[in-house]
């Protein structure tokens, strides 16, 4: 996606996003850019602003402040998010549908709201999904229901799925299921995904770009090759105990003094780390790289501290 | 496919409000005979107080068919329940009903706020009409299996004018379904406001001219043949600008 000078264009892009709900702050400045065809993972702890933040995009919910665009079009002007919402498949943390309709009426109810709603990808899905037609919603299984909103959001045509949470709830064979039909799906398609979880495993399996969000702030986002690259953990030992030192960088993310060691966290690889260390004569340099797990575990104890 | 949501929320409510009303009119059709026998022998009524006088009034009109059905059904039993009927059929917001995740499908389709809410209330309003003008057309239409005859003009005027009234009822708990986000508070309070009325109506009656189930019952329209125009408008006026209200309320909603 290009502007009118050619530049590209980030599908979601947020800037100083802010929301405030009775009194308490749901996102505290949220800058995020997510890049046409990425499968985002967003991720972040409970009440970490992801579901707000999603809701914000599709104009569920108006920003207090900042700004918050899909496709170029801003999500809090009624008409644009009227359109976002047209170009976008959705599916909600919880599963649940129209409990009076039928999985076939659902289909039929969602259909003509979406031009380029695709009829094959459809019926290959009823099947796929093994979904019986005339079963009512409300007598679905959560797993069904799951896999019922995902059909609604995928046959959508849509250029962007927003999931939030979308195997919450669900077993891990189900799980996988879902998950492979959501890559089998972007493989073929090419959309953009942003989807929120807070299981580490599932956004390493399939997403390629990640953004960790953590009271209302994105803390790390990025292309998730480029930020396995950068991030590094920096174990510095000496011969007595460790020195009270204070790094300067601002790539260290968190440094740990612990008897003979320190452990220091970059997030621009272990070069700024190592330059200042050399100071301090360590008497061995150990530089190892780090997990999503362990990323999201440390940023997110940074802000927390 | 909108109507269809809406008729969906809305069906148990509008059945069981026409099965009433539908019994209610049959019911005074059928009860007509013996009210007609008792009558010559009923002495005249001289109680005392606003009670007094109405069931003289009752009693007095029950000695036409005309009277009779105006006054067991326009005047009570229909009125009555198309009020209750339009304040349930108002009540629960599409964009609130149900559980969370049914209300975040229905907000994340392409529709606007306004357009959501526009077809909720045109399909509750049309449900509202079909409650009032089903059981004026059954009293035209059974009437004769008693040997009497109803005018269908008649029984139109007052079908539409108790509809025009009762929409005040149904706006008033659409207002409030956009402020609450069940079914039963929005409800509840509707028919609270029906009462105070109908209590303000019996205590004064002085003002009872004035009173919304006055235009309901079409009351000037069987006295004197005449359209009450002025509580007609009134309450169109009053029912699109709480309508209005809601859509205002939504429009800047967080969900």
């Amino acid at each position: 996606m290009a502007d009118a000078r050619g530049s590209v264009v980030p599908v979601i892009d947020t800037a100083d996003l802010h929301k405030r709900y009775d009194g308490v702050d749901a996102l505290r400045g949220l800058n995020l850019q997510v890049p046409a065809g990425a499968i985002c993972g967003f991720l972040g702890r409970n009440g970490a602003g992801k579901t707000t933040t999603i809701k914000v995009l599709l104009g569920m919910t108006r920003p207090t402040g900042g700004r918050a665009r899909v496709f170029g079009l801003d999500a809090a002007a009624p008409a644009a998010s009227v359109e976002i919402r047209r170009r976008t498949g959705f599916v909600s943390d919880e599963k649940d549908l129209y409990d009076a309709m039928t999985v076939e009426e659902m289909i039929h109810f969602t259909a003509p709201f979406f031009p380029r709603w695709r009829a094959d990808l459809e019926r290959r899905y009823v099947q796929a999904f093994e979904l019986p037609r005339d079963r009512k919603v409300k007598a679905l299984s959560r797993g069904m229901r799951t896999k019922l909103a995902l059909l609604l959001a995928l046959c959508r045509g849509a250029e962007l799925l927003i999931l939030d949470e979308p195997t919450s709830g669900l077993d891990p064979a189900m799980t996988e299921e879902v998950l492979q039909a959501l890559v089998a799906h972007v493989a073929a398609e090419e959309t953009t995904v942003f989807f929120s979880s807070h299981q580490i495993v599932e956004v390493e399996q399939i997403a390629d770009h990640v953004a960790i969000v953590e009271r209302g702030r994105a803390v790390v986002a990025g292309a998730l090759d480029d930020l396995r690259e950068s991030f590094r953990r920096v174990e510095l030992v000496f011969e007595g105990a460790a020195p009270e030192a204070a790094f300067r960088s601002p790539a260290v993310v968190r440094a740990q003094r612990k008897g003979h060691v320190i452990t220091v966290l970059s997030k621009a690889g272990a070069d700024p780390v190592l330059a200042e260390a050399r100071a301090w004569n360590p008497i061995s340099v150990d530089v190892v790289p780090v997990s999503l797990k362990e990323i999201f575990l440390e940023t997110v104890v940074t802000v927390e501290n | 496919m909108l109507w269809y949501k809406s008729w969906l929320d809305t069906r148990w409510q509008f059945a069981i409000g026409l099965a009433l009303v539908m019994l209610s009119a049959c019911a005074t059709v059928i009860a007509y005979p013996r009210v007609a026998k008792l009558i010559p022998a009923l002495a005249p009524i001289s109680a005392t107080g606003e009670i007094g006088r109405r069931i003289g009034e009752a009693a007095e009109l029950a000695r036409t068919y005309r009277g009779y059905v105006f006054s067991q059904s326009f005047r009570q039993n229909l009125l009555q329940i198309a009020t209750l009927f339009a304040a349930l059929l108002g009540s629960g917001s599409p964009l609130t009903l149900g559980s969370r995740g049914a209300a975040l499908f229905t907000l994340s389709l392409p529709v606007s706020r306004q357009r959501l809410l526009g077809i909720r209330a045109a399909a509750g309003l049309l449900e509202l009409l079909a409650l009032t003008i089903a059981p004026a057309l059954a009293l035209t239409v059974l009437s004769p299996g008693i040997g009497q005859s109803y005018s269908i003009v008649d029984a139109l005027v007052h079908a539409l004018c108790m509809f025009a009234a009762a929409t005040v009822f149904f706006s008033l708990a659409f207002l409030l379904s956009t402020v609450f986000s069940d079914m039963w508070r929005p409800w509840l309070l509707a028919c609270a406001v029906a009462v105070v009325l109908s209590i303000v109506a019996f205590a004064a009656p002085e003002l009872s001219p004035y009173s919304i189930f006055n235009v309901m019952s079409g009351e000037s329209y069987f006295w004197h043949g005449r359209l009450p125009w002025l509580g007609l408008v009134a309450s169109a006026a009053l029912s699109a600008a709480m309508l209005f209200g809601a859509m205002r309320n939504v429009a800047h909603q967080d969900f």
